[in-house]
């Protein structure tokens, strides 16, 4: 006769709902959700890019003839833009250009995606103390950072079915059909790369100590496989080592291209890489401390500092908010001159095959130009630099949100300072900051444009880059207005606002919507600035919903309860 | 003079009886005064109000004269400040935070910074993120007391901090009320009160159910008496007494409580062999307790007790 176990070995179930399965549907089930707000955003560019990009296919090549022009233009321009995207293949076809145009950026947003959402994920849970409750309950690391692995994957796969969704809906408009297992296998190299850009995040947030150095880490490791793959198509010599780079092994399959194919073994190595890392920082999770790095710098004997830092920016409205996001800032200033150097330097090149090609002439009637290189600098370029200040302005709102609900707003006018000040100073900071990236980029543009034959108008360069500050200020506007209200939600408004006002300006000649709907559009509203001058209508609207913005949220600011 | 704070039906209503109602109180100059409660009796509320980070559904409050509504910005220069839960400064490091803030609010003496920071212990060069969350509390008090201010406002100040700064932060008080500054604390932490406050102000569900000075609180104590007899024990008579309560007894033990004098008590007692006695003071904690302690749930059944 054995003697009955003690109560205390009893085994406990870690969960009412059903012992660990059921932990982990819960933790699945939590990750799922955080994930909401990022898989609309990439299952709507999943679907709207493909789509739009094949709809704009068949009303910019409706014919045969058009179609194999087009194609031969496309192919010339193909070469000008290795460093962004693969080369084209038969873009003679919907098929082929969408592959290039749709399908290849689509492979970005979901890198991007997956590395911010590993990072984010585990990093955020430790800063947040969230991590610390998980792995108070009996819930092994492991598990619960493969759960976090599970909800991304399902996260992503809903995401690519929606992309394969878009790209067979573009391709109906463009009158054109895909197999469905040629539209599977391109959705399994979108996957692959989705979980490989989540296995680098994930690695990287072992490596680094915070949420932002892990984002930081992970981005330059991705921006380094990127140029690999993008110089290994410009120097075939490389294409050796591109073969370690998620986007060069995912660039191989052309499975929805006329004559493409589905290439099997780089796209086993991209899951490969998936699962090495995933493993890898698994381990590296089980090992580290929490809230600590796989990395240990040993602490030196430092001295105890007891005083004020004696930096006066610190005290000086506006430049001590600059100083305090100094390298952030920094980040945005360098990719707005790389952005500026790069467009404007193959200006003349790009121009030229426009130029050769008749297709484009209404493209520079658009952009006021008869020069096909002018028209490169002041609609490619400038409308990338509207995007980067708009995207910066978005950050900022995220920002302020994020103060608002950490308390440091309540520490803040906890202080003799009346309460529209806050949003003043947010509001000058932001132009400030948006004035600095983009006269910076002005003055790249400026100083290599003449290399390219584009003799820029400094008058109409100086008032193009104040416009692009007023543009951020609109979107802070819009954002400050909603965070009074609805802080939670106010960067998914704006992240609408600034894709609905991407695509509207895209969407309204082929749908030939009426001119009030291109208005409605913050992209419009700042308009060809360099070329055809101020577009006044947009620049009164665009002070318009600055005035309603900023004032509203000074008013809703000087009511609003705080810290409740 | 003015009152340091001056509330007169002050209320935050945010409904289903939650909130803080027609709250009517007086701080003197000078004065430390605590405010006591349990969780969600509405202390942080008040404080919020006096901050004017909510605003009142009803009544008003003001700061030395000052209206808190009307005139915030002139109450935040009376002001310093300790919030409930200290914000999020992510990767500054604490002499930036310091730097920033004063900034914010002007006039800051570096030498009082230094000060401080060397009382409480507090490298300030290290970053926010790397606090340990007393360190984060001890940065917060330092932004409080670092400026000069008429009033002291401190939300629950001394959790998370170690005895020896809790030591150290009631040294700061102390010379606070030296210097004439008023001082408004909030606390669950009744040795705390006991040991720095002159009055308090008892919180329950949002009313102000008591205002005194803390010996007048003594009516709300009570001594527990324990007493071990030779013989019978006079259970009866003892129960027939006014403020005695809670009599128990256990063969020849008798164990009871005894509100106001022990007069009576020991009368009835003497009629007894008594063979050892003690009594005991309960602490403000017991006392408060006792207070809030609300009407007891239907206890749960043992298993197998049932029928």
């Amino acid at each position: 006769m054995t003697a009955a176990a003690p109560a205390s070995d009893t085994p406990v179930p870690v969960t009412a709902s059903g012992g660990e399965r059921g932990g982990v549907r819960t933790m699945v089930r939590y990750a799922l959700r955080t994930h909401r707000w990022a898989f609309a955003g990439v299952a709507f560019l999943g679907f709207v890019g493909p789509y739009s990009t094949g709809a704009s296919y068949a009303k910019l090549a409706a014919t045969a003839a058009a179609r194999a022009s087009f194609g031969r233009q496309t192919t010339a321009i193909g070469p000008q833009l290795a460093y962004l995207v693969p080369l084209p293949i038969r873009p003679d076809t919907v098929a082929g250009y969408l592959w290039w145009k749709g399908l290849t950026w689509m492979t970005l947003v979901v890198a991007v995606w997956g590395l911010a959402a590993a990072t984010g994920l585990i990093r955020n849970e430790e800063e947040r103390g969230l991590m610390e409750t998980w792995l108070a309950t009996p819930f092994s690391r492991v598990r619960l950072l493969l759960s976090r692995v599970g909800a991304f994957a399902i996260a992503a796969l809903g995401a690519v079915v929606i992309t394969a969704l878009g790209t067979a809906a573009g391709l109906a408009a463009g009158k054109a059909t895909v197999a469905f297992p040629a539209l599977a296998e391109q959705g399994v190299s979108v996957l692959g790369m989705a979980l490989a850009s989540f296995g680098i995040g994930l690695a990287a947030a072992q490596l680094a100590s915070t949420r932002r150095s892990a984002l930081a880490l992970g981005g330059v490791v991705m921006l380094a496989l990127y140029a690999l793959d993008a110089l290994a198509r410009v120097n075939p010599s490389l294409d050796g080592w591109a073969a370690i780079s998620p986007f060069h092994l995912s660039d191989l399959t052309t499975a929805v291209v006329p004559g493409g194919h589905f290439a099997g073994a780089p796209t086993l190595a991209l899951y490969g890489i998936a699962v090495v890392l995933i493993a890898l920082s698994a381990l590296g999770f089980w090992r580290r401390d929490l809230l600590g790095s796989l990395l240990h710098r040993r602490a030196g004997k430092t001295r105890a500092v007891w005083s004020a830092s004696t930096v006066p920016l610190l005290r000086i409205p506006v430049l001590r908010t600059l100083w305090q996001q100094r390298i952030g800032l920094a980040g945005w200033v360098i990719g707005s001159v790389a952005g500026a150097a790069f467009i404007v330097s193959i200006a003349h090149g790009t121009g030229k095959l426009l130029q050769s090609a008749g297709g484009f002439k209404s493209y520079f009637a658009a952009a006021g130009t008869s020069s096909a290189a002018t028209a490169v600098v002041t609609s490619v370029w400038l409308s990338i630099a509207a995007v980067i200040v708009a995207a910066y302005a978005i950050t900022q709102t995220s920002h302020w949100a994020s103060e608002d609900a950490g308390g440091r707003l309540e520490m803040e006018i906890a202080q003799p300072i009346a309460r529209w000040r806050v949003v003043a100073e947010r509001a000058v900071t932001l132009v400030v900051a948006a004035l600095l990236m983009a006269a910076v980029g002005s003055v790249v543009t400026g100083a290599v444009a003449p290399s390219q034959g584009v003799h820029l108008d400094t008058g109409a360069l100086v008032t193009a880059t104040a416009l692009l500050a007023l543009l951020a200020l609109t979107f802070g506007a819009v954002g400050a207005l909603v965070i009074s209200r609805l802080p939670r939600v106010a960067v998914p408004v704006l992240a609408v606002v600034a894709v609905a006002g991407f695509y509207i300006p895209l969407f309204a000649p082929l749908f030939k919507w009426p001119g009030w709907v291109l208005d409605l559009s913050l992209f419009h509203l700042y308009g060809t600035p360099l070329t055809t001058g101020v577009y006044w209508t947009g620049l009164w609207v665009m002070v318009a919903i600055v005035v309603v913005g900023c004032g509203g949220a000074m008013a809703a600011m000087r009511v609003r309860e705080v810290g409740r | 003079m003015a009152d340091a704070i001056r509330t007169e039906g002050l209320t935050k209503d945010y409904g289903e009886a939650r909130g803080l109602f027609d709250l009517g109180l007086e701080v003197g100059p000078g004065e430390i005064f605590g405010y006591l409660g349990p969780n969600g009796a509405g202390k942080t509320t008040t404080i919020r109000l006096l901050m004017d980070m909510i605003r009142p559904t009803g009544g008003r409050a003001e700061v030395f004269g000052v209206d808190c509504q009307s005139h915030p910005v002139e109450v935040k220069r009376l002001v310093g400040y300790l919030p409930g839960e200290m914000p999020q400064w992510g990767g500054l490091r604490g002499r930036d935070v310091v730097a920033y803030v004063g900034g914010l609010r002007g006039r800051i003496d570096p030498g009082r910074v230094t000060g401080l920071a060397e009382r409480l212990d507090l490298d300030l060069g290290r970053r926010y993120r790397e606090y340990s969350s007393g360190n984060k509390r001890k940065l917060g008090l330092l932004l409080a007391f670092m400026h000069p201010s008429r009033l002291l406002v401190l939300d629950e100040p001394t959790s998370s901090l170690d005895p020896l700064i809790q030591q150290e932060f009631y040294r700061l008080v102390e010379e606070a009320r030296g210097e004439g500054t008023t001082v408004f604390l909030s606390s669950h932490v009744l040795s705390e009160v006991e040991r720095v406050c002159e009055r308090v102000g008892i919180l329950r569900r949002g009313r102000l159910v008591q205002v005194a000075r803390l010996d007048e609180l003594h009516h709300l104590r009570y001594h527990r008496l324990e007493a071990d007899f030779a013989g019978e024990v006079p259970a009866d008579a003892v129960r027939a007494l006014d403020g005695v309560e809670q009599v128990t007894v256990e063969d020849h033990h008798l164990s009871c409580t005894v509100r106001g004098g022990f007069g009576p008590l020991l009368q009835v007692l003497g009629k007894g062999q008594v063979l050892n006695l003690v009594t005991h003071e309960p602490t403000l904690e017991e006392v408060f307790l006792a207070y809030f302690r609300d009407e007891p749930e239907k206890a749960p059944v043992a298993p197998g007790a049932a029928a």
